[in-house]
């Protein structure tokens, strides 16, 4: 829609009326009863609640909008988001209003929410047809057409059907032919009245007829809460407590939209007002929807999920430095729009990053006292029909010990960030003559450990006998190690042997920066590569020398860092400041290049290592019983689902394996070089059709053809293969639709610098389609992830599976063909998808609470998956619009 | 005519431009690939071996021609993908033949009741009729149950989607503000991610009973089952049809507003009427959704099978064509199989048919926009 008429509010702007004050109470009072009729329904408020009850749930309800409106208010008049519209203003007034009042009434008199619900609906009935008659008497100033409209009278007839229908088949019942002649009158009629009076009577009085009948029978308890009818016919039948909030939401709805129309004064501008209150209205109820349902599945299976968490401060500590770093770059990045106030938007920017302090400082207080952070909660499982109440707690332990796994993978993460950011120190600062010498010498030595490395690989570490790994690999090790530290001491000692202010020595220094810490790192990974084949792990003092001298060369880096940092405060010229930045990240690089180091020896060596009290251990001190624990048959404490998520990291991975490379490569044939013609239009139909295929028949395909054909049982592989028939046909279409968007000037201009069409396609269109392409295949496999249908077919999951399939472990090679097996992708796994399943196919068996909390660990890994790519997705289309 | 076929062949594998250095990589890559596939289909146990070989000549291949060998994977990936769509198909064809051979109309046997045959659309005087109509070990299959089960499933989950859903359309494409749009749409796209075993699980936890209470059902019905359904499909035809509306023309509402229509008379009478193609190309979409939807309508409803009685007893419950072939694979006999293959073929030809028709109805849409842009 173009912007040309967004500002409809400007139109009418003259001060509101009575007229116009009823009508938007009547609106009000519309939004709060449907707010509380949903609430009913789902029976979070009873509808026979009656004075202190009901009063309280009332007075909950006007706290809740006198906030969300006091707030909106202040921030109206400090201009943050100026509301100036009059019936935006006026609604909100009536909100309040008459939320009070309803509070008000529900403790002053003894009736029940139901009979409120009755009479708010007679009321609004009352405004509406009154409204409707002071626009026909023209006592208020409107533009009303000729008639409501065949489309307001057609829905009206409809409307008329369906209640006379009732209304008839309740009173004679269903069994005279006198039910239908009701429903057609009140059909009829209903229809009539809309569409031959004036449009102001033919869209209130029908609304107010329909709002008043529901209204009176509600308010007189003739559908009463205890209500019941039950037709012989059906299988089911209704119940007060049902039909009632959903009278009350279809009532509301009707009188705010008719509301609505009369407060703009019919006409044209009534109409949209209408039609726009239905339309977001109905938006609010999607998106809450959509919300509820993610709360209700993370609420229920909170507690199950996090049975028994547990992790070290320190642990919380080494994941928070990523988080750092993320919250650094969004204070660093400018804000956004001027519509902001320039203060609100840096305390927003800065926010993540004092969170981050906050939550650093909590765990350094834990680690430093020795306290254990400790939240303990009783939940209740079901077992055998029985509710019983388990204990359990989540704890952050004062343990000073950090997994080897989670430094090494935290390192290698902080260490490509800060590497990428890394630019250039190339040809800055004055010139060593020595350094120039080392220079040549690192490669020269690195090159000599990988020789040596690969002798060991050759001929074992002691060939012949000759223990030749336990002595010149610890002398190469050991010598290593020295030479690493040393080098990262270089830049130090290059600073601190020079004159001049910080800020010039730093900058004279770089040349050092570079050598000493690539230097060192290249160094230090070759001796890490070392020690295995050469079976080593020397030791001086019980202190294990590799990373001894890592975390010594780390602190090096980290204190050059810091000088390079500190002496960038002390000068003032940019492009020094620049540099000195520049050594800054380069220190910060090597830092985390040498705690991965760390992290990887330990891994390596399955060795223990402790500097300062603090441990880095191959157990971390991460506990998730939920996801690494498998099911503990009869154990006291609820086991985990290891075994499902490992399944459904294998699935995510074999189908992405068989259906990426697949579909975009099809896509790039049938883009770049197959004619575009009758064929590519069959393939684009057919795969079309093949993605809305429903999954139950991948399913049925999978069991029926490939199980026969991968050795007659339900296995991994075969669910593997079925999803990736079914995430295949997204791929390809994701992929084919942003390779033709890619314009065809890149292709020309590529063609036209002599590029051959395979590099044109590999360096300028590929390139250009790759955000697409992510987009969708992260989509698609956060898709596939939660596709149940067809696994349950190929699968053979079963509920409780005590082992995780071990893909890795399973590669086995053979004498005879096919020379290379795999037993445990033959076999039968667990994935989360199909653990819910189980739990709803075990019935009374099943454990609803483990099915909980696996539904919530599931929609958690699918919502992943697409909060991914539609980052990424937005994240292109950003750098897209901005560049 | 051979000749031409051989020409031809050479040209797709080839291209045009071929030196023979690097016909000779290509010629060598798919003749080792096509060794894979025969030794797979008849000496699967020498299939890893020639697949070997296979890596090896594409990765010489690879480093001297480098676009001819990657023009060929490309065009392999291409004709794994046809062959894959084309497997699938053929060989749910091929299953479900036996079951047709052999029941034929057997398999629409329309339930008898107190001697006489349930009235259903006038078809009981056509199909062949029986006192049992869903008896394994008996012999006797009727689809008819679960195909009016999916029939009104699909009745009310349409029911609760398309009115919803093309609102929510409208609201996206036309009323939302840029920010606000920004913010709804990925929720949409969410929306349409939560996994159908969660819905199913939802409902088989908490709506049963809410049913049970607030209905006076048994638990799990057919309506229940549609509306969660309902809501799973929504996402599809809110997300198309959005991209109907969003795809009309921005002059064509520019005109109206310049006459001096409001933002709703643009909508009802220009955007809506221009995208009308595109929203029921949504709406069949979306209905396809609801009827192919399987883990949520097994969690909900019970196994059995049973023609609902009267028929629009939305109250009632019986497995529809997709929970019938979820729940009874598993413990199914061979004729069993064969129909449950047969329940597949009538779905893949449904849904699949809807998916054709819609596109086709898009395509003419988007046509149509172009002549008049």
């Amino acid at each position: 829609m173009s912007e040309a008429y967004t500002h409809e509010t400007a139109i009418i702007s003259e001060g509101s009326n009575s007229y116009d004050r009823v009508l938007d109470g009547a609106i009000a009072i519309s939004i709060l009863a449907f707010a509380t009729a949903l609430l009913a329904l789902i029976e979070i408020v009873p509808l026979d609640a009656t004075g202190g009850e009901l009063g309280s749930f009332l007075l909950s309800l006007f706290a809740a909008v006198s906030g969300a409106v006091g707030l909106t208010a202040v921030a109206s008049w400090a201009n943050v988001v100026p509301v100036t519209s009059q019936r935006v203003r006026g609604i909100a007034v009536s909100l309040v209003v008459t939320a009070g009042l309803l509070t008000a009434i529900a403790y002053a008199a003894a009736v029940n929410l139901a009979t409120i619900f009755g009479l708010v609906l007679v009321v609004e009935a009352l405004v509406i047809i009154g409204a409707g008659i002071s626009s026909r008497l023209a006592i208020v100033d409107t533009e009303p057409d000729s008639s409501a409209g065949l489309l307001a009278g057609g829905a009206f007839a409809a409307v008329g059907l369906v209640v006379g229908g009732a209304l008839g088949g309740s009173v004679v019942g269903f069994d005279s032919v006198l039910w239908l002649l009701t429903a057609l009158v009140a059909g009829g009629g209903l229809g009539m009245v809309t569409i031959l009076p004036r449009e102001d009577i033919g869209s209130t009085l029908p609304v107010g007829l329909v709002v008043g009948t529901l209204g009176v029978a509600i308010a007189t308890a003739a559908i009463g809460v205890g209500w019941q009818w039950n037709p012989e016919t059906l299988s089911g039948g209704f119940t007060g407590g049902a039909v009632i909030p959903l009278f009350v939401l279809f009532g509301t709805l009707l009188s705010a939209w008719s509301a609505a129309k009369c407060r703009a004064g019919f006409g044209a501008q009534g109409r949209e007002y209408g039609a726009f209150f239905v339309i977001n209205l109905n938006a609010l109820l999607m998106v809450s929807v959509m919300i509820a349902i993610v709360l209700f599945v993370a609420v229920k299976g909170a507690a199950y999920a996090i049975h028994g968490f547990s992790a070290g401060a320190l642990t919380i500590l080494v994941v928070l430095t990523p988080a750092l770093a993320l919250a650094t770059e969004i204070a660093r990045s400018p804000s956004g729009t001027g519509d902001w106030h320039p203060g609100a938007a840096t305390l927003f920017r800065l926010t993540p990053l004092a969170a981050t302090g906050a939550v650093a400082a909590v765990l350094t207080t834990v680690l430093v006292t020795g306290q254990a952070l400790r939240y303990p909660f009783t939940y209740l499982i079901q077992v055998n029909r029985e509710s019983e109440p388990l204990e359990t707690a989540i704890t952050i332990t004062p343990e000073p010990a950090v997994g080897a796994v989670m430094l090494t993978l935290v390192g290698a993460l902080m260490f490509v960030v800060l590497f990428r950011r890394y630019g250039s120190l190339r040809n800055v600062g004055a010139t060593f003559p020595r350094a120039e010498t080392v220079r040549q010498a690192v490669p020269a030595a690195v090159a000599t450990v990988v020789l040596l490395l690969g002798a060991f690989v050759v001929v074992g570490s002691s060939p012949a006998g000759v223990p030749l790994g336990t002595t010149l690999g610890t002398a190469v090790v050991g010598a290593g190690g020295l030479a690493a530290v040393g080098l990262t001491a270089l830049p130090v000692a290059g600073v601190l042997t020079r004159d001049g202010p910080l800020a010039d020595r730093l900058q004279a220094s770089a040349p050092l920066f570079t050598v000493g810490i690539f230097g060192a790192l290249g160094l230090s990974i070759a001796v890490l590569f070392l020690q295995p084949t050469a079976g080593v792990a020397p030791s001086v003092l019980g202190v294990d020398i590799v990373p001894a001298a890592a975390v010594l060369a780390g602190l090096l880096c980290a204190v050059a860092a810091g000088a390079a940092s500190y002496g960038a405060r002390t000068t003032d010229e940019s492009l020094q400041t620049r540099l000195l930045g520049e050594e800054t990240v380069l220190g910060l690089t090597g830092a985390a290049g040498f705690v991965t180091l760390l992290g990887a020896h330990v891994l390596a060596t399955g060795a223990r290592f402790s500097v300062l009290g603090t441990a880095i251990t191959t157990e971390g001190t991460f506990s998730w019983p939920m996801l690494m624990q498998a099911y503990i048959p009869l154990g006291a404490e609820p086991g985990g689902i290891m075994p499902a998520v490992v399944g459904t990291v294998w699935l995510v991975i074999g189908a992405s394996l068989f259906a990426l490379p697949l579909g975009v490569g099809a896509a790039v044939f049938l883009t770049e070089y197959a004619e575009q013609g009758r064929f590519t239009a069959v393939v684009e139909i057919a795969t079309n059709a093949l993605w809305s295929t429903p999954s139950i028949v991948f399913g049925l395909f999978g069991a029926a053809f490939l199980i026969p054909r991968l050795g007659g049982n339900e296995s991994l592989l075969a669910g593997m293969l079925v999803l990736g028939f079914m995430l295949l046909p997204l791929v390809l279409i994701t992929s084919r639709e942003s390779i033709l968007a890619v314009p065809d000037e890149y292709r020309d201009a590529s063609a036209a610098l002599g590029v051959s069409r395979w590099e044109t396609i590999r360096s300028v269109v590929l390139p250009a389609a790759m955000p697409g392409v992510i987009t969708g295949g992260i989509l698609g496999i956060g898709r596939i992830a939660g596709e149940t249908a067809p696994l349950i077919l190929v699968l053979g999951s079963t509920l409780n599976a005590t082992e995780p399939v071990k893909v890795l472990q399973g590669f086995r090679f053979v004498a005879q063909p096919p020379f290379i097996v795999n037993d445990q992708l033959l076999a039968a796994s667990a994935s989360l998808p199909t653990q819910v399943w189980a739990v709803i196919a075990a019935g009374v068996s099943g454990s609803p609470q483990m099915g909980w909390a696996t539904a919530a660990i599931l929609l958690s890994v699918v919502l992943t998956f697409y909060g991914l790519g539609i980052t990424a997705r937005t994240y292109f289309r950003r750098k897209l619009n901005y560049e | 005519m051979l000749q031409q076929v051989w020409a031809d062949a050479q040209q797709t594998l080839f291209g045009s431009d071929g030196t023979d250095g690097s016909k000779l990589a290509v010629g060598a890559s798919a003749a080792t690939l096509l060794a894979t596939v025969f030794a797979f289909l008849f000496m699967p146990g020498l299939s890893f071996p020639v697949l070997a070989g296979f890596l090896v000549v594409t990765a010489v291949g690879w480093v001297t021609y480098q676009g001819a060998i990657a023009r060929l994977l490309t065009l392999i990936a291409t004709i794994l993908t046809v062959l894959t769509v084309l497997l699938i198909t053929v060989f749910l064809f091929v299953r479900a033949v036996p079951a047709f051979t052999e029941h034929g109309p057997g398999l629409l046997l329309v339930p008898v009741k107190n001697g006489d045959p349930r009235w259903f659309f006038w078809l009981e005087s056509v199909l062949p009729t029986s006192e049992t109509f869903w008896n394994p070990s008996g012999g006797a299959y009727s689809l008819i149950p679960a195909i009016w089960a999916t029939v009104i499933v699909t009745l009310v989950a349409g029911a609760v989607a398309i009115p919803l859903g093309l609102f929510g359309a409208l609201f996206i494409a036309e009323v939302a503000s840029d920010g606000l749009r920004e913010i709804i749409k990925p929720g949409v796209e969410v929306l349409a991610g939560i996994p159908s075993i969660v819905y199913g699980f939802i409902g088989f936890q908490v709506l049963n009973g809410f049913v049970q209470e607030s209905f006076l059902d048994d638990g799990a019905s057919f309506m229940i089952a549609g509306i969660v359904v309902g809501i799973m499909a929504l996402p599809t035809i809110v997300s198309v049809g959005e991209d109907a509306l969003s795809s009309v023309p921005d002059a064509m509402g520019d005109g109206a507003i310049a006459m001096g229509a409001t933002e709703w008379q643009t909508m009802k009478s220009i955007s809506i009427p221009a995208a009308f193609s595109g929203i029921s190309a949504a709406v069949i979409l979306g209905l396809g959704r609801a009827i192919g939807e399987t883990m949520a309508v097994a969690a909900i409803m019970a196994a059995g099978v049973g023609l609902a009685n009267p028929l629009f007893d939305f109250f009632d419950a019986s497995a529809t064509l997709t929970s019938l072939i979820a729940v009874n694979y598993g413990s199914a006999s061979e004729s069993t199989l064969e129909v449950l293959f047969v329940a597949g073929v009538m779905l893949f030809v449904i849904v699949a048919g809807m998916s054709v028709v819609s596109q086709y109805i898009e395509q003419r849409m988007k046509e149509k926009l172009k002549g008049q842009a």
